[in-house]
């Protein structure tokens, strides 16, 4: 049996880790959860996950150092940079720094599990984004 | 060439034009701004039923945006009506404060279940549309009052008389003015009790379309434009379509702001049954007949289009109409 893909969700609004992990372990994904930089970059030096998906304004630590972290510790993990709509700037950056791909506030939780999906199929891992109980894609 | 070209062109030293051009080009600002605030409130309203992930930055420029746009819709009533300014003024202040409030307020915990993001955004729904608990008007109770201040203040007898004035000086046509603001009827259920004179129309743009259509002439116009009323041709951008239930005998209400500024994708025409639509509306456009009238639509057109089909579509029928009547 094909193990879960792991995916660490750092944000430190706290409605996006609420909102997302349902979404995300409805696609069959081990989400862990966090609202601290610090403490998810600790938890990444302990383990390596398959994918990172992180805000990119955050007050301790903003998500280009988390993305170049990440680059260092497990170059095999795939980076999704969440901003808000007026740092595509910031986004365009971290295009050029190798982040996997990017996802603009406010978005679907739909939208996100279609990068993931992506994201699985580049690693050797592909998943099926549709949840088992969304009944528009079991159409 | 376009009505502000024109103008242009004969000069700017007299008061009368260069009023007239002001005035044309914050009308024009005033309904785009009125266009950009309905289009945030959409915006917040798909955002909160559509289960998006939006954080309080996203509700804050919002509120941020409505509170600008509102501003300078302000400002171009102000402009076209100033003895309405302070009022205005004074209202626009109020939705200042009750923006800066509800940035500034402290979710509470009453509701766990619901997220501060989603319960803030709620809030800001209700400051946009009222509820009925509140005592404070809506920023939307606030466009309509505005707007109101702004019709009644272009439509009053000086300015009519004026711009006309202006008009026949300089041999200019309202039809290039390219703004129409059309309201047939007030109420799409209910046919009108009588025929409305041509002076009941709150639209000077639609006063001097049927005026053109008559020889320029007013009284003579009125009961020629109001027995094609029935008949009467509008073309309506996708969010200005007001169009209900086909029945027998029953009148259509058209509704439609073509300011030319905003572009639009997609447009609706409706003609009486015995209009010669094919033969007047650009190519591109499908039509629809049934018993009672007939339809015609097309996609990825712009508001400029809109302006010039119905301008044509409004001569022709009136030309066909007159001819027939005499």
């Amino acid at each position: 049996m094909a193990r879960s893909l792991e995916v660490l969700l750092l944000d430190d609004e706290p409605i996006v880790g609420r909102r997302l992990k349902p979404a995300l372990d409805k696609i069959g994904c081990q989400v862990e959860v966090f609202e601290n930089p610090k403490e998810a970059v600790a938890r990444i030096d302990q383990k390596e996950f398959d994918i990172v998906v992180t805000d990119i304004r955050m007050e301790e630590m903003d998500g280009i150092a988390v993305l170049e972290h990440v680059q260092k510790k497990w170059p095999r993990t795939k980076v999704i940079l969440i901003t808000g709509y007026a740092k595509m700037d910031l986004a365009r950056e971290a295009m050029g720094k190798g982040v996997f791909d990017f996802i603009a506030k406010p978005f679907r939780p739909d939208d996100l599990r279609r990068i993931i999906a992506s994201a699985a199929e580049a690693l050797g891992m592909p998943i099926d984004a549709a949840s088992p109980n969304d009944e528009t894609v079991a159409e | 060439m376009s009505l502000l070209d024109k103008l242009k062109k004969i000069g700017h030293r007299e008061t009368g034009i260069r009023d007239f051009c002001i005035q044309t080009i914050r009308f024009k600002k005033f309904l785009e701004n009125a266009r950009a605030l309905l289009d945030l409130f959409a915006d917040g309203r798909e955002k909160v039923l559509g289960e998006y992930i939006f954080d309080r930055h996203y509700v804050v420029t919002l509120i941020d945006s409505v509170v600008d746009r509102l501003g300078r819709m302000v400002y171009d009533a102000s402009v076209l009506v100033p003895e309405s300014g302070e009022e205005l003024y004074a209202a626009y202040d109020r939705h200042k404060l009750a923006a800066r409030n509800l940035i500034g307020s402290t979710p509470s915990a009453a509701d766990d279940a619901v997220d501060p993001e989603y319960r803030l955004l709620s809030d800001v729904l209700k400051w946009f549309q009222g509820t009925e608990n509140t005592g404070n008007i809506s920023v939307m109770e606030f466009m309509r009052q505005t707007f109101f201040h702004v019709i009644q203040g272009l439509e009053s007898n000086d300015a009519m008389t004026r711009n006309q004035a202006l008009f026949d000086k300089n041999g200019l046509h309202a039809s290039d003015m390219g703004i129409y603001v059309i309201d047939l009827w007030k109420d799409a259920l209910s046919p009108p009790s009588e025929n409305r004179s041509i002076r009941d129309f709150n639209s000077i743009p639609l006063r001097h379309l049927f005026m053109d259509s008559g020889n320029g002439d007013l009284e003579k116009a009125g009961p020629k434009a109001n027995q094609h009323t029935a008949a009467w041709v509008a073309a309506v951008s996708e969010y200005q379509l007001s169009l209900t239930t086909l029945k027998p005998n029953f009148r259509f209400r058209l509704e439609t702001l073509a300011s030319g500024y905003e572009p639009s994708d997609f447009i609706f025409i409706f003609a009486g049954p015995n209009a010669p639509l094919d033969k007047i509306i650009p190519d591109g456009f499908h039509v629809e007949r049934t018993n009672y009238g007939q339809f015609a639509w097309s996609l990825s057109i712009t508001a400029k289009t809109i302006e010039d089909t119905l301008m044509i579509i409004g001569r022709n029928l009136f030309d066909e109409s007159v001819r027939r009547m005499q």
